[in-house]
């Protein structure tokens, strides 16, 4: 009744085009970034902050990596992790050797980083398809994680063979990085990051380029004779791809870990972030939030909730119902809509359009 | 060739243009010990329908894949406007102006009709990745500038209706438009439909038919086509080449290639 594009008419390509063409979607974002600005880190809890928006958000980006190559390249990638591990431990020798330079600008770079390693990875992609793609990125993940515990110069020789975070200042002398920096400050500089990156992928994924990978994923022997060079499309998926995924690794370490080792970004961690963008819909940016949101925030939900309504019960046994629940809505939500999260929001926004007249 | 004979339709007011666009010469293909297609030479005039037609298996799509690229023929060369090649990538085929359409649908399954039009755009599309990531001035005015032109497209193929639906859940005769479309869109000088009117009705048929005329008359397209409708492959084409198991047994106007007795007995079988 209220979600309806009744009279809104576009009058340019321009307009028809926009990210949100209808008024109420635009409404929507935009009330959303006002909360996400303004209302929470004004009065989210240290806990909020820093242990559920933030390593949400990083998640979402890096979930958003994987779905530029997975979901609209159609190249399966078990080397997520990894990836992010380029970025962060790229990250961290940056801030070594320039301690002076604005971190975020760091974190940034240190994206091409693994945008350089991903595309050397993703050079398989151009004979092998499928699972055997997916296998392929695998050794990237072994190789990647053999580096990152046996070259001791990329954590600095340090003993206990983890990167710490050191203090980082920037914009005048706000902490920035490292174990003074505040929850606050932490969540807006990995928010800002985060909504410029999505605004990217989202204008890139638009254009000419977003389209060529997509043409590669439904039909690559259509999309070569439609002029798209299946060189330049993958590789350059897997380099924007690991892009995403390095700079989010650095902001894992920089702004939310404070210190990590290998154990972060081993291969668990890449299934997770495919599970993330399965569930939240491959091929969806909107999705990526979804996906991340539904494995990272629904079981910190669901074992604060016997607490909340004052049911005395075992953790353990609060965990043990956890992973049967979370267990069987991932299930349930794969067998209503394979594709997602995301195609679930957008029936449902299709819905909502007629309703509650569906013959109108 | 000998035009004299008009066959119906708009193709026969056309002025005789003589001017080969592509010419195929001794071309041979095989995989291991199967020949697709043996020693085969035709050529294709500028501005004409040129319908390729034989039996199943008479090698008519392994000659597509050999002028866009797909095969690389082992004996023979293709010199298309003047370019004279043997092996060449598909993209290439494509950048020279060479566009076609599948017999099994291949459109981009997850995307829009407007945006699988718009994909036939890539190779005049060329702001840079930079311009892309922001959208902004010249990526975006690029990006009007095709839609303007692919909202033409869509308005000549009246597929108006169907511009935001996902591909995917169009029926197979709109499907097969939006293929038609998405060639189309690359203002391609040689057209090559692979069976553009295969399972459909005879009104979808009609349409096509007179979609494929209007295409060779008001943009000029030159269009090689092949066909099992001998009714359609009669009324469009201005010339006709007959495969049969790899090899050329005719190649004429419509009328010549009818009453030619190898035609007749490949397509009716021979008592033995």
């Amino acid at each position: 009744m209220f979600y309806r594009e009744v009279g809104q008419f576009k009058t340019s390509y321009k307009a028809d085009q926009s990210i949100f063409p209808i008024l109420q979607d635009r409404i929507g974002i935009a009330v959303i970034l006002f909360v996400a600005f303004a209302i929470i880190p004004a009065f989210g809890s240290d806990f909020f902050l820093s242990s559920i928006m933030i390593p949400f958000l990083i998640f979402a980006l890096a979930t958003i990596g994987l779905n530029i190559l997975t979901g609209y390249t159609g190249q399966l990638s078990l080397g997520t992790g990894a990836f992010m591990g380029v970025g962060a431990y790229a990250c961290y020798k940056l801030t070594t050797f320039f301690p002076d330079v604005n971190i975020i600008i760091m974190v940034l770079l240190s994206g091409f980083f693994s945008a350089a390693v991903g595309m050397i990875f993703g050079l398989p992609s151009l004979r092998i398809k499928g699972f055997y793609l997916a296998v392929t990125t695998l050794a990237a993940q072994f190789f990647l994680e053999w580096c990152f515990i046996r070259i001791s110069w990329l954590y600095n020789y340090n003993n206990s063979g983890a990167i710490e975070v050191p203090r980082r200042e920037g914009f005048g002398d706000i902490v920035l990085a490292g174990a003074a920096a505040t929850p606050a400050t932490r969540y807006l500089v990995v928010l800002s990051i985060v909504v410029l990156m999505t605004w990217i992928a989202s204008n890139i994924i638009r254009g000419r380029i977003g389209r060529s990978w997509m043409m590669i994923r439904d039909m690559d022997i259509a999309a070569e004779l439609m002029g798209v060079r299946p060189l330049y499309a993958k590789l350059s998926a897997f380099a924007v791809s690991s892009f995403y995924c390095g700079v989010a690794g650095a902001m894992m370490v920089f702004f939310w870990l404070g210190a990590a080792e290998v154990e972060s970004f081993d291969i668990n961690h890449s299934f997770l972030y495919l599970f993330m963008a399965i569930i939240g819909g491959l091929g969806s940016l909107v999705g990526s939030f979804m996906g991340a949101a539904f494995i990272w925030i629904l079981p910190i939900i669901i074992r604060a909730l016997p607490e909340t309504f004052g049911i005395d019960i075992n953790a353990a046994t609060v965990e043990h119902i956890n992973f049967m629940l979370i267990g069987g809505m991932i299930i349930f939500f794969l067998i209503v809509e394979p594709h997602g999260l995301a195609r679930l929001w957008q029936i449902a926004k299709e819905k909502l359009r007629t309703w509650p007249f569906p013959y109108t | 060739m000998n035009m004299a004979v008009a066959p119906t339709g708009t193709a026969a007011s056309k002025p005789a243009a003589q001017e080969v666009l592509l010419d195929v010469k001794n071309v041979s293909l095989s995989f291991g010990g199967v020949q697709a297609i043996k020693d085969v030479s035709f050529n294709i005039n500028k501005g004409e329908i040129r319908a390729i037609i034989g039996p199943n298996g008479a090698g008519k799509t392994s000659m597509l894949n050999v002028i866009n690229g797909f095969y690389h023929p082992q004996v023979g060369e293709i010199t298309f406007k003047g370019e004279t090649r043997s092996a060449m990538r598909p993209y290439v085929a494509a950048s020279q102006g060479i566009a076609r359409t599948f017999q099994n649908v291949a459109l981009f399954r997850g995307m829009s009709t407007l945006d699988n039009i718009m994909s036939g755009r890539t190779l005049k599309m060329h702001k840079n990745f930079f311009w892309q990531m922001l959208r902004f001035g010249p990526a975006l005015d690029e990006e009007i500038e095709h839609r303007h032109k692919v909202e033409e497209i869509i308005d000549f193929l009246e597929i108006q209706h169907i511009r935001r639906t996902p591909v995917g859940r169009l029926p197979y005769g709109l499907q097969k438009r939006v293929e038609l479309a998405r060639a189309l869109a690359m203002e391609p000088e040689l057209l090559l439909l692979d069976e553009p009117m295969a399972g459909m009705n005879l009104e979808e048929k009609e349409d096509m038919s007179r979609f494929i005329l209007d295409v060779n008359d008001q943009f000029g397209t030159t269009i090689a086509l092949i066909e099992h409708d001998m009714g359609v492959v009669m009324d469009l084409s201005t010339r006709v080449v007959v495969l049969d198991h790899g090899e050329k047994i005719a190649d004429g106007t419509p009328e010549e290639v009818s009453a030619n007795q190898d035609v007749i007995d490949a397509y009716l079988g021979v008592a033995h």
